[in-house]
């Protein structure tokens, strides 16, 4: 594959990047991908410093390559360009911080109560954002006291099994269904069992993408390569691997190759083994779904596919399997992204200009009299729920409700 | 339940997507690698470029698309499409009967039959005179030398002014979708309206670049002739061009009311039913982020565009490719026949294409269909230089309409 700076020469100039950027759309901070990518990519020299620092409000969407007719890799470049601003300037302490998730979920996880209990308080976000930069409206996340990989440590396996695999799946359930969300992960592993595959739990670390976005490429390269070593076996033997959370599964899809350089038979193998979990469902299993899908899931809800998802280039699996569900009333987000962006909204200097690209959601989903907003990324959900005040689920906890006997009413429900 | 599959996103594709969704009876995917260049377009319909526009159409070889369609697929498809755009708030105003007169942003004309409201009332059939009006600080937009050229040719433009712009972007250049998301803003339409009042004169109509809303346009257009008193109409801008992005974002939207799926930013490769001897594709595989993936139909739409949208490659050695089937294309291997040298005259290269039966079906040297349930439209066809003929959304709306018929029938 041609390098993304190299793609700049593709590029005709046509601005349909600009006309569908959201950033741009709510901020002359940002000249568009156009101007900070393959415009500017012909004045970046990879011996001479940037030029230019108005490619860091760029939120790595991935809208512009998505909608380029014409093949540049404009997110790409731009991610590449952000990273060497970052080395170039230094990367503040917050940014290594807010990348590490797993970090964060070991140290916070043990101590689950005190933790959620002390950073919800509001004078403490106060003093995060004062000297750290942590935004004080950007979501946290509660941690579990246990993680998913304690509960279902019956799962772990650090090989592919002896003999037949076809019924086997390997779920990359990533740093969120691990430290902060494991009761997404066991329905995750639950409705996959119920469709008669046997789910195991790979070795696994964080998949490496708010590193990447937040310059710290060696870093995340690292995470990359444990990754890839320790999946490869898996995809090697047909085993598919699939995720909970969009930004890990691009990640290992599509950013080690594409924005870390990475490269080999191996990152190829995982590369094209891993899916999302609904658009295995939605490959291989739409009718055993709709045989499946049976109770009713009385509520108003709005479907919103994350920036990160419409970057995998599916289309939206998710969406197509909850229309499936009796008496669940579901709209369609109009948005492109909801301003989050991974770790973009979590930064005071850019908490104003992600909100500013939620708006359209926010009101959308007021208007529409949503019970529920449903998205497929951990980021998306807690930014949303943060911010328009109702719960946001991921679609599978939707799609355990309508499965016959998966879900106990003594369970309870988020929503 | 039949399901269909579209290749691109252009006018062709989401006016086929739209219409197959409308008819609700399977399901519809729509497969494209990027966004299609509606952002790029004037968001009016041209069937051909002359008074009346059908009177050429009686002539054309046997080839072109609009032989095969047949002239009432032309204007069927044509009604059912501004019916459904209508519907999701963007009335067109023209007829078959004889074409509109509209200034272009250089002050040329251009004849479309049909054009959204804001632009077709400013028709230059019209007599009454008009202010061209540009805004400080917005830059793809000239009005002097619209108003100059304008004046050269007859028409009754008086002169070109320049009005003020309230908040206007401060970091970069004002971009049309800036304005067209200001002018969307109700508050600040008023505000500036208050401050364009004295500026405008004694002008009894006024000419706009069309930026004056998009997700409001209808309202925001109301507004503003309300507060000034006059009527104003639009006159399309450099890309971003928002009534293109208007046309977009309504057949978007008819086609996601009625179902229809996008799988967005992947490309797609074809893919052939081994067990029909050759006879029938059984749908696409999609380039996707993580790797291939089969994207299975019972019929597929090729709605890709031409050379410069990805449709046809064009290679260094004169070899002219189709990229989803690779089907036979019509074209001359020389590369210096492509071009006339003359720049105004009909460009050889634009006829290239794949040609199709009255069916839609590409067809071979033989005249043969390649594939039972595939079909062809807009700008991938062979036959018609759509930028010299003025015929570029007609064979659009017109194939479209066509394919969809054979499809559902």
């Amino acid at each position: 594959m041609m390098g993304p700076g190299l793609s700049a020469d593709l590029c005709i100039k046509c601005n349909i990047c600009t006309a569908s950027c959201p950033v741009a759309a709510v901020t002359d901070l940002f000249p568009g991908p156009k101007a900070v990518g393959p415009q500017a990519e012909r004045f970046r020299h990879p011996a001479l410093p940037s030029a230019d620092a108005s490619v860091t409000w760029c939120s790595g969407c991935g809208t512009c390559s998505r909608v380029c007719p014409h093949g540049v890799q404009v997110t790409e470049m731009n991610i590449q360009a952000k990273a060497k601003l970052a080395a170039q300037r230094g990367i503040p302490l917050r940014d290594h911080l807010i990348a590490r998730p797993d970090l964060l979920g070991k140290l916070g996880g043990p101590i689950a109560p005190v933790a959620n209990f002390v950073l919800a308080l509001e004078p403490v976000r106060w003093v995060l954002e004062k000297t750290a930069g942590i935004a004080r409206h950007g979501p946290l996340p509660l941690f579990a006291s246990r993680p998913l990989r304690k509960r279902l440590s019956r799962l772990l396996a650090s090989k592919p099994p002896e003999g037949a695999v076809s019924d086997t799946v390997a779920y990359f359930h990533g740093c969120s269904a691990n430290y902060f969300e494991p009761s997404l992960g066991e329905l995750t592993v639950r409705i996959l069992e119920l469709i008669g595959y046997r789910v195991i739990l790979p070795p696994q670390g964080c998949c490496g993408l708010p590193l990447e976005s937040n310059g710290l490429f060696a870093a995340a390269r690292r995470y990359g390569r444990y990754n890839v070593s320790s999946l490869a076996p898996f995809a090697q033997v047909g085993i598919p691997i699939v995720g909970t959370s969009t930004s890990c599964t691009l990640a290992l899809k599509h950013d080690y190759r594409a924005i870390l350089g990475m490269g080999g038979e191996n990152v190829e193998a995982v590369a094209h083994g891993v899916y999302d979990i609904f658009e295995f469902l939605a490959l291989r299993h739409v009718d055993k779904l709709r045989d499946l899908v049976c109770r009713p899931v009385r509520m108003r809800a709005l479907y919103h596919a994350p920036c990160q998802l419409r970057s995998h280039r599916i289309g939206m699996p998710a969406f197509g399997i909850l229309k499936g569900i009796p008496e669940l009333s579901l709209a369609l987000s109009e948005s492109e992204c909801c301003g989050v962006a991974g770790t973009y909204g979590m930064k005071a200097e850019k908490a104003s200009v992600a909100m500013a690209v939620g708006r359209s959601l926010f009101t959308q989903a007021r208007e529409s009299g949503a019970q529920v907003v449903i998205s497929d990324s951990e980021t998306c959900r807690w930014w949303i729920a943060k911010h328009t005040g109702l719960a946001a689920v991921h679609p599978i906890e939707v799609l355990a409700h309508s499965l016959e006997g998966l879900v106990k009413e003594q369970d309870g429900t988020r929503w | 339940m039949a399901e269909i599959v579209i290749v691109g996103r252009g006018l062709a594709g989401l006016t086929a997507a739209a219409l197959a969704g409308s008819s609700r009876s399977g399901k519809v995917t729509v497969i494209a690698q990027g966004k299609g260049g509606l952002s790029l377009s004037h968001g009016c319909f041209g069937v051909w470029d002359a008074p009346v526009p059908l009177s050429a159409l009686d002539d054309l070889p046997k080839t072109h698309p609009y032989s095969l369609i047949g002239i009432a697929s032309l204007q069927q498809g044509t009604e059912r499409i501004l019916d459904l755009l209508k519907a999701f708030g963007l009335e067109y105003s023209g007829s078959f009967a004889h074409n509109l007169r509209l200034p272009t942003g250089l002050g040329s004309v251009c004849r479309p039959a049909f054009a959204p409201m804001p632009l077709a009332s400013g028709d230059l059939q019209n007599a009454a005179p008009f202010k061209v009006a540009g805004f400080e600080g917005f830059r793809d937009f000239h009005p002097e030398i619209i108003a100059a050229n304008l004046k050269q040719m007859g028409a009754q433009a008086e002169d070109a002014i320049l009005l003020p712009m309230i908040s206007p972007p401060k970091h970069r250049d004002a971009y049309s979708t800036d304005l067209a998301a200001l002018f969307d803003d109700s508050s600040w339409l008023e505000e500036t309206a208050r401050a364009w009042k004295p500026r405008i004169g004694s002008a009894k109509r006024l000419a706009v670049p069309a930026v004056i809303g998009l997700a409001r346009a209808e309202q925001s257009m109301e507004l503003l002739q309300e507060r000034l008193g006059i009527s104003v109409f639009e006159i399309p801008t450099l890309p971003p061009s928002i009534p293109g992005l208007r046309l977009e974002r309504a057949l978007r939207s008819a086609c996601l009311s009625s179902g229809v799926s996008f799988i967005d930013g992947a490309a797609a490769v074809g893919l052939v039913d081994g067990r029909s001897d050759g006879r029938r594709v059984a749908g696409l595989v999609a380039q996707t982020a993580g790797g291939p993936r089969e994207v299975r139909s019972d019929s597929v739409i090729l709605a890709t565009g031409g050379i410069l949208n990805g449709g046809l490659v064009a290679r260094p050695d004169g070899h002219v490719q189709e990229s989803v089937f690779d089907l036979p294309v019509i074209h001359t291997p020389q590369r210096s026949s492509w071009t006339d040298s003359n720049p105004w005259s009909s460009q050889p290269y634009s006829r290239f294409g794949v040609r199709v039966n009255e069916r839609m079906q590409p067809v071979g040297s033989d005249g043969r269909p390649m594939f039972e349930n595939l079909y062809a439209i807009g700008g991938l066809l062979a036959d018609a230089d759509r930028s010299h003929e003025g015929s570029r959304q007609g064979i659009d709306i017109g194939t479209a309409y066509r394919a969809i018929q054979v499809i559902l029938s």
